[in-house]
């Protein structure tokens, strides 16, 4: 279980959170949607520690620590992991190379053998092959010259190899055609095991028709307004956000 | 011997090439070449001038220049010691007509068949000055390689001013490898060359330069019709270096292309120089000029003079330049980081990635992993890596 408490957090001076808490269930599907401007982003990045993001208050508590006083790759090594709405673009880093490292750091944490070179290539091709990704996506520089379906796919690939416990999936399905959506879907679906945490981010419902969320939470201004089952998806689709009550 | 001066070439040398250095006169901190590189120290040091004795050399794999004198000599290469050498009076650099002056004698490599060689330079005199110049003749058609290393040990306070006149034959082709790395306990190295191109002719030059001592290469290149010259810079420097390079290329007829590429990685207080001027006459129509630095600071300390520069006198050319200098990108370290990546591991990958853009571009050849192998080495064992902050 991860906890959000009181989260206050700005960007750039402007405060974006304003006291927003949140209890992500372990092995629950959780959905965050909101207007533009809510700071469904800056949750997100908040959580993974990203420099943009100043936290004036609050905490997230996870494993029995405060993971805000953790160093990003800390975090990421607690087993937190962020699927970037638009991931950058590393030249002249090679994707099997990046990702390998990460997954050796991860064994390394864990005290289990590094995956040596050979064994990774092979297990890189296999979730290659399986989110329909090209092949030379492997020798590729990270994310250099991808499509933004590419990206995505890219950012799901990691996900499955590193094999985190709780996934925050910034705006996943954005950009993304029919079958990229559902390849993205197929595997955010192979990682629920009932033991791991997800937290989606989204403007759309669509997503959600194929990932079968747990719970939806509705970010306003700053704070999670309301709370409700898949059915509130419908309800927001017909009303939209101005209409949706805050919980009190 | 005292500070360098004209009078100590003076008397020896009456003709053309001290009347050009008088000309020009020795180089100063006001030079604009030699502005960021602390030359009056470098010159008013009181060393020993070195003569080179000339002896038969081995022959072996190698060509190696023992502090001023060919010890080792490649099969298939044939050497001389001309009295009188022509060298390019239209050279800017003072220096290399000093280092003309103060050579006893060029030492001429004439490259007749393909051939492929390390060219490794041995200085080992401590406090010392040491002139000497190698020329290199390219017949036409043919191709050569040449990988040129230094070792420096024990040649603390010492300055080496040497050079290499290079003349690459009508459609012959010249690769040349420089990986070069000094440390503070080493020599400081000047360097004034000159090539020129031939027609079809092809001019590879990489220059892989990892030291934290003072080093600077300064290059005249002349193009002739559709020759080409690609030139490629890594600089990575650490502690109080002051290292780079001040290079002119010069399209003299139609129909030439260079490509030009800088990139440095600056630590420490270290100063990296990127002086590039391409310059297309009026004859030199159909150019395409291509000059592109980049350098990535890694501490506040750190300092890059990034001058490139286009002088152009016709209109019928392709050319383009462009400059930038800042820090590791700090979204690709973060995303890096936030895979699990520790701080320094991410920085290291992406230091790497931006020196291989030019390490790789050596090709498949043995020496690619070899300068990668000392750029790490360098990278990884440099005074400085500890205090930096992204």
């Amino acid at each position: 279980m991860m906890e959000i408490k009181n989260l206050h957090a700005a960007i750039g001076g402007n405060t974006i959170l304003k006291g927003l808490s949140l209890t992500l269930e372990k092995g629950k599907v959780h959905a965050i949607m909101g207007p533009n401007g809510a700071g469904k982003s800056t949750l997100s990045k908040a959580v993974v520690g990203h420099y943009d993001v100043d936290v004036t208050e609050g905490e997230v508590i996870y494993n029995g620590q405060n993971v805000l006083e953790l160093e990003p790759e800390e975090r990421a090594l607690e087993g937190i992991f962020l699927s970037f709405q638009n991931p950058v673009e590393v030249p002249g880093v090679n994707n099997a190379y990046f990702l390998r490292t990460a997954l050796n750091a991860k064994e390394r944490r864990e005290g289990k053998p590094e995956t040596n070179a050979a064994q990774f290539l092979r297990l890189m091709r296999s979730h290659v092959e399986r989110l329909g990704m090209k092949p030379d996506m492997i020798s590729r520089n990270l994310n250099e010259g991808f499509s933004g379906g590419e990206k995505k796919r890219n950012e799901i690939l990691q996900m499955e190899i590193l094999q985190p416990d709780v996934i925050l999936l910034d705006e996943i399905d954005s950009g993304l055609d029919i079958d990229a959506l559902k390849a993205v879907s197929e595997g955010i679906n192979r990682m629920k095991n009932g033991e791991r945490t997800f937290l989606v981010i989204t403007h759309y419902s669509r997503i959600l028709d194929y990932i079968d969320p747990d719970y939806i939470h509705v970010l306003r201004d700053g704070k999670i307004v309301k709370t409700g089952g898949p059915e509130l998806v419908k309800r927001l689709e017909a009303e939209g956000y101005g209409a949706i009550a805050e919980d009190t | 011997m005292g500070a360098l001066s004209l009078d100590l070439v003076r008397e020896h040398s009456p003709g053309p090439l001290f009347q050009r250095l008088k000309a020009l006169g020795l180089p100063g901190n006001k030079t604009e070449q030699y502005r960021h590189f602390a030359i009056k120290p470098l010159l008013a040091r009181d060393y020993t001038l070195k003569t080179v004795a000339v002896h038969t050399p081995k022959t072996g794999e190698r060509l190696v220049i023992e502090n001023g004198a060919v010890t080792e000599l490649p099969a298939g290469c044939s050497i001389a010691y001309p009295s009188a050498f022509a060298a390019d009076q239209g050279h800017y650099d003072a220096l290399y007509f000093l280092s003309h002056l103060l050579a006893p004698a060029v030492i001429a490599l004439e490259i007749a068949e393909n051939a492929g060689f390390e060219l490794r330079h041995i200085v080992s005199d401590a406090r010392t000055l040491l002139p000497y110049r190698l020329s290199v003749t390219v017949a036409p058609e043919k191709h050569a390689e040449i990988f040129e290393t230094f070792e420096g040990a024990g040649s603390a306070e010492s300055l080496v001013l040497y050079g290499i006149d290079a003349e690459i034959g009508a459609g012959a082709a010249l690769q040349w490898i420089r990986d070069e790395s000094g440390t503070a306990e080493e020599t400081a190295l000047i360097g004034t060359h000159c090539f020129r191109v031939g027609a079809n002719g092809r001019l590879e030059l990489k220059t892989f330069d990892f030291g934290s001592a003072q080093a600077l290469h300064l290059y005249k290149i002349d193009l002739e019709a559709h020759a080409r010259c690609d030139a490629g810079h890594l600089l990575m420097a650490s502690g109080t270096a002051r290292r780079g390079n001040v290079v002119h290329i010069n399209h003299n007829a139609p129909h030439a292309t260079c490509v030009q590429e800088a990139r440095s990685v600056l630590r420490g207080a270290a100063t990296g120089i990127f002086d590039g001027l391409i310059r297309v006459d009026a004859k030199a129509r159909y150019a395409d000029a291509r000059q592109n630095t980049k350098a990535v600071l890694l501490s506040p300390q750190a300092y890059m003079y990034a001058k490139p520069q286009l002088e152009i006198y016709t209109d019928e050319l392709e050319a383009s330049h462009g400059a930038t200098i800042g820090q590791l990108d700090e979204d690709a370290l973060f995303y890096l980081r936030s895979r699990g990546i520790a701080e320094e591991e991410a920085r290291s990958m992406l230091v790497l990635a931006f020196a291989d853009a030019l390490i790789g571009s050596v090709g498949d050849s043995p020496y690619a992993e070899r300068i990668r192998a000392d750029f790490q080495s360098a990278y990884f064992t440099a005074p400085d890596a500890a205090k930096e902050t992204p």
